[in-house]
């Protein structure tokens, strides 16, 4: 049976606050300096390193508190009509979210055999896509509350900053995971994954799908994706 | 004569769980492999799925859904976590069973302590007192037994009526229900009316959890197939890595581009 007894949090609840972003960029952590300084003794460096990433993942939990309490006041001011709650969401999404690389990956292998104009195409049509999937969801805030509760170093390059979204008022605890990757001297978020599942990752098999069924082509995706 | 009867129910069971297992041992890898992690997804009988899954949502539209609704509308939210919390009690032995098999005696005592605290002071499981102490609920299933003795997924399942799910999945389904002391118990005292009753609670309870969840994504997305296969393989890596302690390496490989 599907997700037997997963938990009762899985309410579509966390879908929404999921989507609760923005946030000042911090600067970005400097990389350790092990090639800069070579004559550093090895137990000074990796000191340093230590000192660097514990600031970078401070840098990353601020960011993604940032980010919530931007998307909380957005979604709970009421005097807000839908057109500015969307014109907010757009502005936090432009600049606290990595549109494009989401987008790159959830298109996956099938990025290099589309055509230039596919690409950018695709690139237009996925935005709107989440635009469109998140206004729908601006309604389903009820109050719930964002805590962090950790973070870790994910894979060479990212940082996954752990949360719980609580609703004390539906008792329910969600866990939310960000991953943060920064670049240029800015944190971007570039997955949600709610209580194991990535949203990059089910949008990527998704849309590897449709255009499987479509006969392989990028085509078949794009004439979906208009349609939205 | 009860107890005769559910020991050769268990052992069919036990029998069919193996012959299913045996033969996605030797399941062709080859089809339809998604870029899913870790585990990958394989679901030979897509056609066959999709059908059945068309057919469930149609049943979903039709009885399920508005079963549920009424469920919501008439029973208030924290009884309803209480019946949550009950049944959930009532499948501690379930717990501690697999906790014991995957050889998690940590989770196993969890189970335990769980199970004694919340039958006695949390009234019958209605109150979950041992999570508000720390000692959180874990879910525990044969399926992720058998993933953590190295059985793989098998081939994705879609079973009408009965929902997604793969091989391994049905299969631990199955031996659960089937070494369940409740359901021994209460076939034994002639009470099998009772077994179903709570198994269709627990039904309806999961359904309620997730109705939500499911319209989202079935509203959202495209390929609402392709998107709950997705979910469900990697809401059960997730549980089965939890288990092994390896929760980062469910989490998939994100590429660097150039366009940020």
């Amino acid at each position: 049976m599907i997700f037997r007894k997963t938990n009762t949090a899985m309410n579509k609840k966390y879908l929404l606050l999921t989507t609760v972003i923005a946030a000042t960029s911090l600067s970005a952590p400097t990389q350790a300096r092990t090639l800069q300084y070579p004559t550093v003794p090895a137990r000074e460096t990796i000191s340093i390193k230590a000192a660097a990433s514990e600031k970078e993942l401070q840098n990353a939990k601020s960011f993604v508190k940032a980010v919530a309490d931007e998307g909380i006041s957005f979604l709970s001011n009421d005097s807000l009509s839908k057109e500015q709650q969307i014109s907010e969401f757009k502005k936090i999404l432009k600049k606290s979210f990595s549109m494009k690389s989401i987008a790159r990956f959830s298109l996956g292998r099938y990025w290099k055999s589309a055509t230039k104009k596919e690409q950018a195409e695709y690139m237009d049509l996925f935005e709107k896509m989440v635009l469109n999937v998140y206004a729908n969801r601006f309604s389903d805030y009820t109050g719930q509350e964002l805590q962090i509760t950790g973070a870790k170093p994910q894979g060479k390059r990212d940082i996954l900053v752990n949360s719980l979204i609580v609703s004390n008022k539906e008792n329910f605890k969600i866990k939310v995971d960000w991953r943060i990757r920064s670049k240029n001297g800015q944190n971007k978020i570039i997955d949600i994954i709610v209580e194991g599942v990535s949203m990059s990752v089910t949008q990527r098999s998704e849309f590897a799908s449709i255009i499987q069924r479509g006969g392989g082509k990028v085509e078949a995706l794009l004439k979906e994706l208009r349609k939205r | 004569m009860k107890t005769k009867r559910t020991f050769s129910l268990f052992m069919t069971a036990l029998l069919i769980a193996t012959g299913t297992l045996t033969s996605c041992a030797s399941m062709n890898s080859g089809e339809n492999q998604t870029e899913e992690n870790v585990q990958v997804l394989r679901d030979p009988y897509e056609d066959y799925n999709r059908r059945a899954f068309r057919f469930n949502q149609g049943v979903d539209d039709v009885f399920i859904n508005p079963i549920v609704r009424g469920y919501q509308t008439v029973v208030p939210a924290p009884a309803r976590t209480g019946v949550d919390n009950a049944l959930r009690n009532l499948n501690t032995p379930t717990v501690l069973l697999n906790q014991l098999l995957q050889g998690d005696l940590e989770g196993a005592g969890n189970a335990l302590v769980r199970g004694i605290v919340n039958t006695f002071v949390g009234v019958g499981g209605i109150f979950d007192v041992a999570a508000k102490e720390g000692i959180e609920h874990e879910y525990e299933d044969f399926g992720q037994t058998l993933a953590v003795w190295g059985v793989d997924n098998g081939p994705y399942l879609v079973v009408p009526l009965l929902g997604p799910s793969t091989a391994r999945d049905y299969a631990g389904f199955f031996v659960d229900s089937f070494t369940d002391p409740l359901r021994w118990y209460l076939f034994n005292i002639e009470e099998d009316g009772l077994y179903y009753g709570k198994t269709g609670m627990t039904y309806l309870s999961l359904r309620s959890s997730l109705i939500d969840v499911l319209t989202d994504l079935e509203n959202n997305s495209i390929d609402y197939y392709a998107a709950t296969r997705s979910t469900y393989f990697q809401r059960r890596n997730a549980l089965i890595a939890d288990q092994k302690g390896q929760s980062q390496d469910t989490i998939a490989e994100f590429p660097e581009y150039d366009d940020f």
